[in-house]
């Protein structure tokens, strides 16, 4: 065997053992047949989930691994949730087409329906601003806006029509959405409401979610063309990377503390970390068959992934 | 004209009428109402000619079509096995299967949809796809 095949193979046998090294990887199993969708940790560490085929909340304690469940109604199917800025899991809750916040002591569950004239929206994901109304996505083509403090809710219609889908808010409390169906990613107004158009490079790419990092750059994650793209908003420049392996597909985008940038890919069914400085990859692959990572989310130290398809929330620690 | 042909024709235009008065669609089904359920699909699928960009494959024919069969769309490994290797056609009975629980009726599948809990939900939309079907002409993948 050649030399230089030899240290190929040597390098292939220790890169697992150095991964693991500096990640440790553990998955929680939860109630069978949750489907859980997104997740969120809060700064006291517990996690909760949308259980969505199940219409619950679930709350981990990864302390213990005990999970409770939170019934959202009868007719709930809740798809996103994230930690407000009260400490409490709030959710965009598709079934019942509402903005729903459960008190994360008393386990209350209180409803803010979208107006009835906007018809089903199918609610996607939510962030909120830095006056502590929360902004949200309807994949049907809208987003709007809800002050819980006044109840005040706003919608407006997506500048071209359906695919309104991951939604992120930066350092400086801009916020940006993705348009799947559209391809694009769009800057709101947090003033006037206003959605501002931006163009990727990549046609028909098909921007499924948007993270920003410490600097305010948007990552993008693309499902069509399998790509990562990253949009600064000071230069108006744009950088893509492709994911590795054979016709990835990038479902999911979260950048973590370290500013490193964690991806799901579901041909390779495996989770991805892109280090922009050294613009290399590295996979995580899941154990499971069809893990279905459909969104990632975490906290310093740590980044959290819902297993839609096998019913686990899996915890990436760095050491 | 004979008197026989006329009582004839006159006998089959009266047979069409009846049979066109005594049909109704199927206990309970509301053809309107499927589209207002189909609005939960509607952010990845179409049901208009030429609308195939969406993340989802276009609908309007999707009755009577093998499984994982569309031009051009790309689906997920699950799908393709489930038209090619198990030779799964989207049958009323299927489509409500699958409709019911996405994930457990096929392993693997990428639709987002978490399932419709509702029969009658599921009913009115396959109503309202077959409808569109009816009216739209021959498609690849759809069987005869």
């Amino acid at each position: 065997m050649p030399l230089a095949q030899i240290a190929l193979v040597i390098t292939l046998l220790l890169l697992p053992a150095a991964v693991s090294a500096e990640v440790a990887v553990q998955a929680y199993p939860l109630p069978p047949g949750g489907g859980p969708h997104d997740v969120a940790v809060g700064s006291d560490g517990i996690v909760w989930y949308t259980a969505q085929r199940a219409g619950q909340l679930g709350r981990l304690d990864p302390a213990t691994g005990k999970v409770d469940l939170i019934s959202l109604g009868p007719a709930a199917a809740p798809h996103g949730v994230i930690i407000g800025p009260d400490g409490a899991p709030w959710v965009t809750e598709g079934g019942t087409n509402s903005i729903v916040r459960v008190d994360p002591v008393t386990r209350e569950v209180k409803h803010w329906p979208l107006p009835e004239a906007r018809g089903y929206v199918n609610l996607n994901t939510a962030t909120f601003d830095k006056r502590g109304r929360i902004w949200f996505t309807g994949q049907n083509g809208v987003y709007g806006r809800l002050d819980p403090a006044s109840g005040a809710m706003q919608v407006w219609d997506a500048p071209r029509g359906r695919g309104a889908y991951g939604i992120t808010t930066t350092p400086d409390g801009d916020i940006y959405y993705a348009s799947l169906a559209g391809s694009h990613i769009a800057r709101v107004d947090t003033d006037t409401g206003a959605a501002t158009v931006i163009e990727p490079p990549t046609k028909d790419q098909g921007a499924r979610r948007v993270w920003s990092d410490s600097r305010g750059r948007i990552w993008v994650s693309e499902w069509n063309s399998g790509n990562v793209s990253r949009y600064d908003p000071k230069t108006k420049d744009w950088k893509t990377w492709k994911l590795p392996g054979d016709r990835p597909r990038t479902y999911a985008v979260y950048v973590d503390d370290r500013d490193k940038v964690w991806l799901s890919e579901w041909t390779a069914n495996a989770m991805v970390r892109f280090d922009p400085e050294t613009e290399k990859f590295e996979a995580f692959p899941s154990d499971r068959r069809s893990a279905n990572v459909r969104q990632i989310l975490g906290r310093s130290g740590e980044v959290w992934a819902p297993e839609s398809g096998a019913d686990r929330l899996v915890v990436y620690r760095m050491k | 004209m004979s008197a026989g042909w006329t009582w004839l024709l006159a006998g089959s235009a009266l047979g069409v009428a009846w049979l066109c008065l005594a049909w109704r669609p199927p206990a309970g089904a509301d053809p309107t109402r499927g589209e207002r359920v189909f609005q939960r699909c509607f952010a990845c699928h179409s049901v208009v000619a030429g609308e195939d960009k969406l993340p989802g494959p276009n609908l309007r024919t999707v009755v009577g079509r093998r499984a994982g069969t569309w031009p051009g769309f790309r689906f997920s490994p699950a799908l393709i096995e489930a038209g090619q290797v198990r030779g799964l056609v989207w049958t009323r009975e299927a489509l409500d299967a699958y409709l019911t629980d996405p994930d457990r009726f096929i392993p693997g599948t990428e639709m987002g949809l978490p399932g419709l809990r509702e029969a009658d939900d599921r009913r009115d939309v396959i109503d309202y796809l077959e409808r569109v079907g009816r009216d739209s002409g021959p498609t690849p993948g759809r069987t005869p």
